[in-house]
């Protein structure tokens, strides 16, 4: 019942997120050829903008989803509904009155926040897998053939390491809360790491310099590189993020503890 | 001889600078129906959500069921034998009334179904409206029902009746009175004297924190006394230090005494100072509370 009440009060950012999901993902297959096109000519103008990527995009339909889907839009739809997700509980209870009903059941803190966060997983899961349902679909509609295996990969890769964003978001809510006040600073600290992090680590690579903050570009790691194989999958920043993710499930759950309600 | 099934020893609350709660010593006896009274801020909510866990004391230990109340594994068990029905009756307003029967009846074993229905009927819930579609009184009762049905051998309410009309007031304390007599030990706090009088055999009075009346009613109805004197020469308080005596008003030559003992040698007392007539009376419950509670804004919430 615990997680029927979850449901029921996600339900409607569940709905939302996977409306964006089917816009995002059906507007990059729709655009597709288009975008194809648009490459190829820029291409051929020499004094158009020539980026390594748009070859690889051009000829290989696996790489164009990984680009602007795992790697770009997708990824930060699927991070901010994630930390959506996760907002509530016995804190929101508090502002709303209804925590001394919850608090009077037999039901402990800590179970009252893991189902949450269960709930927050399963449907940032559902919200996964239904990305990949509308790739199948709308790649048949428009006559592409991907690889289902690297669209998998990549999705439980997002969805693994994307959980930090869930419990970074709970984490948020717990210290900071005002709806308004946690829901800026998790955007800011989601937005961190794609405007910043990622930044400045793919400069440093792209000269060919290595830094400790590739540790923590959570962006990339939940992307991963185009080609997914055991030995390309990265390791050592999906231990760190999932340390982060334990951490930060273990700040909330201390300080909850501790909260007089 | 009666078991103990709330017990605090010491308890205190502090918020910041302000102590809520000082040093309560509380002792509620099995199968008792014990009234919780005070004046708003006194103490009772702070109290009642340190005994199920909802805020941790600043001091002071308490038991409920000889379970730990600062422990969250035994406060998990405690509230698995506890009904509670808070102040502010605040449930899921995206529920229907049948939804949240559903859920809160999923945590307990012994629910009541027959008290269940029972209820629905006589309250006149409509079991498919939305929780955030009823009113004030229904949502009262819609809690009070919630609670009622757990099974559970202790129920703790507080303030019970805020909200509801007589009619459904006299309902609530009747179906109190029913579940006391199955055996349900009662803890309720209240700042309606009469329904504390009609149902309670137990009364605790809270004043700033401080537990200021520990008694059976039939001890403040058979003890409690209230002495009046007309002396012939203006009198002062400190003329009648006599263990016994609670609160001495003067007013010129007129002295107005609440005793809880020791009514005689009282009586007695005031005889030997050359009081002119003296009166004992029968005191009401509402009067000890009046007395015994110090009126912050001068008007007791009564």
């Amino acid at each position: 019942m615990l997680l029927y009440k979850a449901w029921i009060e996600t339900r409607i950012r569940f709905l939302a997120g996977l409306a964006t999901t089917l816009i995002v993902c059906s507007y990059y297959l729709y655009a597709h050829s288009s975008l194809v096109a648009m490459w190829t000519h820029m291409l051929q103008d020499p004094k158009g903008p020539h980026f390594g990527w748009m070859r690889l995009a051009i000829s290989d339909y696996n790489f164009y989803l990984w680009h602007y889907l795992y790697d770009n839009y997708l990824q930060q739809i699927w991070c901010l509904f994630a930390a959506l997700f996760a907002f509530g509980g016995l804190i929101r209870e508090k502002q709303d009155g209804t925590s001394l009903f919850s608090l009077g059941l037999p039901v402990s803190r800590r179970r009252w926040l893991y189902t949450r966060l269960l709930v927050a997983l399963l449907e940032g899961c559902a919200l996964a897998v239904f990305s990949v349902l509308v790739i199948a679909i709308g790649s048949a509609v428009i006559h592409q053939t991907y690889s289902l295996s690297q669209v998998l990969a990549h999705t439980a890769l997002m969805v693994g390491i994307g959980f930090f964003a869930a419990a970074l978001g709970n984490v948020f809510y717990t210290l900071f809360p005002s709806n308004y006040v946690s829901l800026i600073l998790i955007l800011a600290v989601i937005s961190a790491p794609y405007l910043l992090i990622q930044t400045y680590v793919q400069h440093m690579r792209s000269i060919g310099r290595s830094t400790w903050l590739s540790y923590v570009d959570f962006g990339y790691a939940m992307a991963g590189p185009w080609h997914l194989t055991w030995s390309t999958v990265p390791w050592i920043t999906i231990l760190v993020m999932t340390v982060m993710t334990a951490i930060l499930l273990r700040t909330a759950a201390v300080y909850g503890d501790h909260i007089d309600y | 001889m009666m078991s103990t099934v709330i017990e605090t020893v010491q308890l205190r609350k502090n918020y910041g600078n302000h102590e809520a709660v000082k040093g309560l010593n509380l002792s509620v006896p099995e199968g008792s129906v014990c009234a919780f009274l005070g004046q708003n801020g006194a103490g009772k909510s702070s109290t009642i959500k340190m005994l199920l866990g909802m805020i941790h004391p600043t001091s002071g230990s308490g038991t409920i069921f000889g379970h730990r109340i600062d422990r969250e594994s035994e406060s998990l068990l405690i509230r698995q034998r506890v009904a509670y029905v808070a102040e502010d009756k605040r449930l899921y307003d995206y529920m229907s009334v049948e939804q949240i029967i559903r859920f809160t009846r999923s945590f307990f074993p012994r629910w009541n179904a027959t008290l269940e229905k029972n209820l629905l009927q006589r309250f006149e819930l409509p079991k498919a409206r939305k929780v955030r579609q009823l009113s004030k009184g229904m949502r009262t009762k819609l809690a009070l029902l919630l609670g009622f049905c757990r099974g559970c051998e202790l129920l703790i309410l507080d303030e019970p009746t805020e909200g509801l009309d007589p009619v459904a007031i006299e309902e609530v304390l009747q179906i109190v009175v029913s579940l006391a007599s199955e055996g349900t030990t009662i803890f309720f706090s209240s700042h309606q004297i009469a329904e504390v009088e009609q149902v309670a055999d137990r009364v605790l009075m809270i004043d700033r924190g401080l537990l200021v009346l520990d008694s059976t009613m039939d001890q403040v109805k058979e003890e409690y006394r209230h002495i009046q004197a007309v002396f012939p020469e203006p009198v002062e308080e400190r003329d009648f230090r006599v263990p016994g005596i609670e609160k001495v008003r003067t007013n010129g030559r007129t002295v107005s005494l609440l005793a809880s003992h020791n009514i005689d040698s009282i009586v007695e007392h005031v005889r030997m100072l050359r009081a002119g007539s003296i009166d004992v009376l029968p005191t009401s419950l509402k009067e000890v509370f009046l007395e015994k509670v110090t009126a912050r804004s001068g008007h007791a919430s009564l």
